[in-house]
């Protein structure tokens, strides 16, 4: 996966309302939307991207592209995403929230047979500052760096870059994985390739409460991450039981009677301790963390203890 | 959404999953029309557990007691819900009694059956008889005879409790739901299987494609009065918790993070709620201003709140317009009502005229996170 401001994107949903919204801001930022596709409108043209009805005509027309991203209605998501893998497209960002969880164990299946990455739903997408725009991240408050940010959320995830670009750490990349309940990518995913990517240093993971995607990562970060990582969890005083606003940030089992605690902020800031991966208290404390990561002594230390657990 | 147990085992009965004989009551006096023999049971319909042991379930042997025993539930709150309908249920004797359920499994991003002889009440207790397989690829009745095996299951009831498991597998499926669950599925001593109470669980997301589904949602008694006559905004909720400062964010993960700050510093949260990310069909960002007052509306009604923080990112729309929005909802209701204080942390375009709008009517703004938290907290515990 590499994105560049030579990448040639897809947007899927071009004139519905949010894809109208979205897709000139993508284009003002520099990314190289080369064409539209909304059944029934082809042939017309929005702030001069050109529309397809389907995909496949889309690309008889550019040639192959490198990306599509997904602004249609959530009950026509999976279809989107099935005719993209369907037409050769391997790279997917699904920024509609509220796709129903069924199709997106359909979708991640078929995701997983034709080796399609997939991003979101309910995603602000990806952003390679200085790069390319894939969604809807306020480009402003980004800056080229070496910094990969990898989160659950959209505005929270703006609200850390902000603090790393104003303690001038700038972003390698960063990427809202999203916060429905099934998302097509895991954390693990993107710290693999995040732990591959030549300009990234560091990476902060920004996770919440819901679901165990933040153990897992804290388990795998430990096993096979050598970057450093720092993390933040959001919603440590959330009440339970409650749907924080992402349909995947929920403190509760749904099993009725199963009553474990699945999701607290405990057992994941637990889980990031026996990694000894650092968590910020707030998102103003990440720049500091990311400063005494990436100190050489600190990184030193850390791989060897690494490679003394290993040995064990 | 969960549904009512009533309403879980018409969702069953279409399926093919057997249930007993039974009744909607909606007032004690039905029960003199009662087409189902002596003895029932008479179940109250909340959406909470612990019915049973509440006394919301009660054994009736003739329609006097019925009556008495009815007048009795409908007049019990459970957990401080009142039912709004019995059912009134035949008896049935059980030899055994198991747990079914179909779930999703959020990690491994697939449907799970879920099964244990231990069923009943007995459950929680019994985790470690649970049984889990999960369903990765497309299903088959493999899958299912696979947990009955996991559960220990022989003979003839390995067949019939897996084609159980089939007919709720195909209405979670056909019906998007995030849960199908029966506890207990009594095994009578002939081996035959009777569901005899079910937990259905509709997925939120889904429910704009099942009218059936969004159709029995609204039969279920809300404990909020008041939402019918506010305007509706789709993913919006009010969380009431019990503090002085109340919250208003944009996206879940801002929202809670929010709610963790103003802990961390010392103050109670009270009411929040999250207007919405941007990237919600049923609440495009062009409604933002509107989603804004709304919510501005919602929080500053409780006598509890004496501070409401705002905390926005504003992409699409700009800082100004949202200032606006809040400086003259602050103008219209101040006129007629004493309103908490506001403390308004906003970032995006336009930043410098939104503070000049806001100022202007005295209300304080800031950009930066860390400083709107303190504010919030200090003139939380400040006197009035």
């Amino acid at each position: 996966m590499n994105f560049t401001s030579d990448s040639k994107i897809l947007v899927q949903g071009i004139v519905e309302p949010l894809g109208a919204l979205f897709a000139p801001l993508m284009q003002s930022y520099g990314t190289q939307v080369v064409a539209g596709v909304s059944p029934g409108h082809g042939g017309q043209k929005h702030q001069g991207i050109a529309v397809f009805d389907m995909v496949e005509q889309a690309l008889s027309k550019t040639g192959t592209v490198d990306a599509t991203v997904i602004f249609v209605d959530p009950y026509e998501v999976l279809d989107a995403a099935l005719e993209a893998i369907a037409a050769g497209i391997r790279h997917i960002v699904i920024i509609t929230a509220g796709v129903p969880p069924m199709d997106m164990v359909h979708l991640v299946r078929k995701a997983e047979a034709t080796e399609t990455l997939l991003v979101g739903p309910n995603s602000p997408g990806i952003i390679v500052p200085g790069q390319i725009l894939l969604g809807i991240h306020p480009a402003e408050f980004y800056t080229p760096g070496s910094i990969g940010l990898i989160s659950r959320s959209g505005t929270l995830t703006y609200e850390i870059a902000r603090e790393l670009t104003r303690a001038g750490f700038g972003q390698s990349i960063g990427v809202g994985i999203g916060g429905d309940r099934i998302v097509g990518s895991s954390f693990q995913q993107w710290l693999q390739i995040l732990d591959e990517d030549e300009p990234t240093e560091a990476i902060v993971l920004v996770g919440e409460i819901g679901g165990d995607s933040e153990e897992v990562a804290a388990h795998y970060i430990a096993e096979a991450i050598d970057k450093p990582v720092v993390a933040y969890i959001a919603g440590r005083t959330a009440p339970k039981g409650q749907i924080m606003g992402h349909a995947g940030a929920i403190i509760a089992s749904q099993i009725a009677g199963l009553g474990a605690d699945i999701g607290t902020a405990e057992s994941k800031m637990a889980a990031f301790k026996q990694a000894k991966i650092p968590v910020a208290k707030r998102p103003s404390d990440i720049p500091d963390l990311i400063k005494k990561a990436l100190q050489p002594s600190k990184r030193k230390s850390q791989s060897g203890s690494r490679a003394s657990k290993e040995k064990e | 959404m969960d549904l009512l147990e009533y309403q879980a085992k018409q969702l069953f009965s279409q399926t093919g999953i057997p249930v007993l004989p039974s009744q909607c009551i909606d007032h004690p006096k039905d029960l003199k029309d009662l087409k189902i023999p002596y003895p029932v049971v008479l179940k109250s319909q909340v959406l909470t557990g612990g019915r049973g042991k509440a006394g919301g379930i009660k054994f009736v042997e003739n329609t006097i007691d019925a009556v008495a025993a009815a007048q009795t539930i409908f007049h019990l709150p459970i957990m401080g819900k009142y039912p709004e309908v019995l059912l009134a249920e035949a008896k049935y004797d059980a030899e055994q009694e198991f747990y079914l359920a179909v779930a999703l499994d959020r990690s491994a991003r697939c449907p799970v059956l879920l099964g244990s002889q231990r069923g009943g009440i007995e459950i929680e207790s019994n985790l470690k008889h649970l049984h889990q397989v999960a369903v990765d690829q497309e299903f088959s009745l493999f899958y299912a005879r696979r947990l009955a095996l996991k559960m220990g299951l022989k003979g003839m009831l390995i067949q019939t409790v897996s084609s159980m498991i089939e007919k709720m597998y195909r209405l979670f499926i056909q019906k998007d739901l995030d849960l199908v669950e029966i506890n207990p599925l009594a095994v009578s001593f002939s081996g035959e299987l009777m569901a005899l109470d079910g937990k259905v669980t509709a997925n939120d997301d889904a429910l704009g494609r099942h009218a059936d589904l969004a159709d029995l949602v609204t039969k279920i008694p809300t404990h909020s009065p008041d939402s019918e006559t506010q305007p509706s905004f789709p993913g919006m909720e009010l969380v009431e918790l019990d503090g002085t400062i109340a919250i208003l964010g944009n996206g879940a993960g801002l929202t809670m993070t929010t709610i963790d700050l103003v802990k961390a510093a010392g103050g109670k949260p009270g009411l929040f709620l999250n207007v919405c990310g941007e990237n919600r069909h049923d609440c495009p960002p062009t409604l933002m201003q509107e989603r804004i007052e709304y919510g501005l509306d919602r929080v500053s009604q409780s006598r509890d709140v004496k501070v409401v923080l705002v905390n926005l990112w504003c992409n699409v729309i700009a800082c100004d317009e949202v200032a606006t929005t809040i400086a003259s909802y602050f103008e219209r209701r101040s006129q007629h009502n004493s309103l908490p204080r506001y403390v308004i942390r906003l970032l995006g375009r336009e930043l410098e005229s939104a503070r000049e709008i806001l100022t202007a009517v005295e209300i304080f703004v800031t950009d930066d996170l860390d400083t709107a938290i303190d504010q919030a907290v200090s003139t939380a515990s400040s006197k009035r």
